[in-house]
């Protein structure tokens, strides 16, 4: 009895500690509402360090236009990411215009992306450290990265 | 204790508390200078639009040199011969440096008004082009900003990282104004993280 105990409690242990990694690098937060009459309304909030873990261990197919795309422009994505990282919390772009409105923060350590169009309702937060990581794998995946 | 030795004792902590604050000022000021912001608003009247950018100078530097296409590589932007020719830049802002204040251009034509002047250490450029609107377009550059883009590099080519770090240290500063009948564009650098 004593023996179960204490595995139950080692087991316990290692998911909590498991779960304090897998949050360790915050959320990512994807909020979706179409205004259509019953128009889909998603709502996802996901560990940040599972974005670059799904990019790296997906079939590379799956992302070789997309990081094919990435490849050429990764030394600017990645200085702005690092130059985001250090500056403070601020709004980055704003468009305002009759029924729409756009802005793009940064916020704790996040990128937020707002949109209200006369379409839908888009809410996206990702913390920058996680979105540099997924990059980074992307652009890995590319057939220009792997020659061989 | 004796009341001297307590009185003395109270002073002595006031002024470590003083030496403390003014260190601890003094190394934030030296730590962490303040970021400087370079903004574009433009305001679109015809379609009731705002645009809104803020970014940090210092982003602005980093991302530069990452850029690399034929007219901008490592922060430089390469001029073509035929839209300099044969001018000098690096002359041309000498001799306007150890000018006095001044206006230097004044060209009037059915076309255009196009004047440059030289004010308060700055290089204005001021145009209408009548055909396009009557769209004026106002240009403050700092002389020192201006030395900047020239000081490293080849002639033919800006130094734009250059002008940008020098930027840092100039003021507040309004750098472009385009205004026509339906939008207004304005990109200015202060230490404001908003608009």
């Amino acid at each position: 009895m004593l023996l179960l105990g204490k595995i139950g409690l080692g087991m316990a242990g290692v998911a909590l500690a498991g779960a304090g990694v897998l949050c360790s690098e915050g959320f990512v937060q994807v909020n979706v509402v179409e205004k259509q009459p019953h128009g889909a309304s998603i709502h996802i909030i996901a560990p940040a360090m599972l974005a670059p873990i799904a990019v790296r261990l997906a079939p590379s197919r799956a992302f070789e236009e997309a990081a094919g795309q990435i490849q050429p422009q990764l030394p600017v994505i990645d200085a702005a990411l690092d130059g985001l990282r250090e500056s403070e919390d601020m709004v980055i772009v704003q468009v305002d215009a009759p029924g729409e409105h756009m802005q793009v923060a940064k916020s704790g350590g996040s990128i937020i992306v707002d949109v209200d169009d006369p379409a839908a309702i888009v809410h996206v937060s990702a913390p920058i450290r996680a979105v540099s990581s997924t990059i980074d794998q992307l652009a890995a995946a590319s057939p220009e990265a792997n020659p061989l | 204790m004796q009341p001297r030795i307590r009185t003395r004792t109270h002073v002595a902590q006031a002024l470590c508390l003083l030496v403390a604050g003014i260190m601890s000022l003094a190394a934030t000021a030296i730590a962490a200078p303040a970021e400087r912001y370079i903004h574009v608003n433009v305001q679109d009247s015809e379609n009731s639009a705002n645009v809104h950018v803020n970014v940090p100078l210092s982003m602005a530097e980093r991302i530069l040199p990452a850029i690399n296409n034929p007219d901008l590589h490592d922060g430089m932007i390469s001029l073509h011969r035929a839209d300099l020719n044969g001018v000098d830049l690096r002359a041309v802002l000498n001799a306007v440096r150890t000018a006095p204040d001044n206006e230097f251009i004044n060209v009037t034509n059915k076309d255009a008004d196009v004047r440059v002047a030289k004010s308060n250490g700055n290089i204005m450029v001021h145009v209408i082009d009548k055909k396009n609107r009557g769209q004026k377009v106002d240009v403050t550059v700092p002389l020192k900003v201006a030395d900047a883009l020239v000081a490293t590099a080849n002639n033919g080519q800006l130094d734009v990282a250059a002008a940008l770090r020098t930027l840092n240290d100039a003021g507040d500063v309004l750098l472009v104004t385009v205004q026509d009948s339906g939008q207004r564009v304005r990109v200015w650098i202060d230490s404001r993280s908003t608009q």
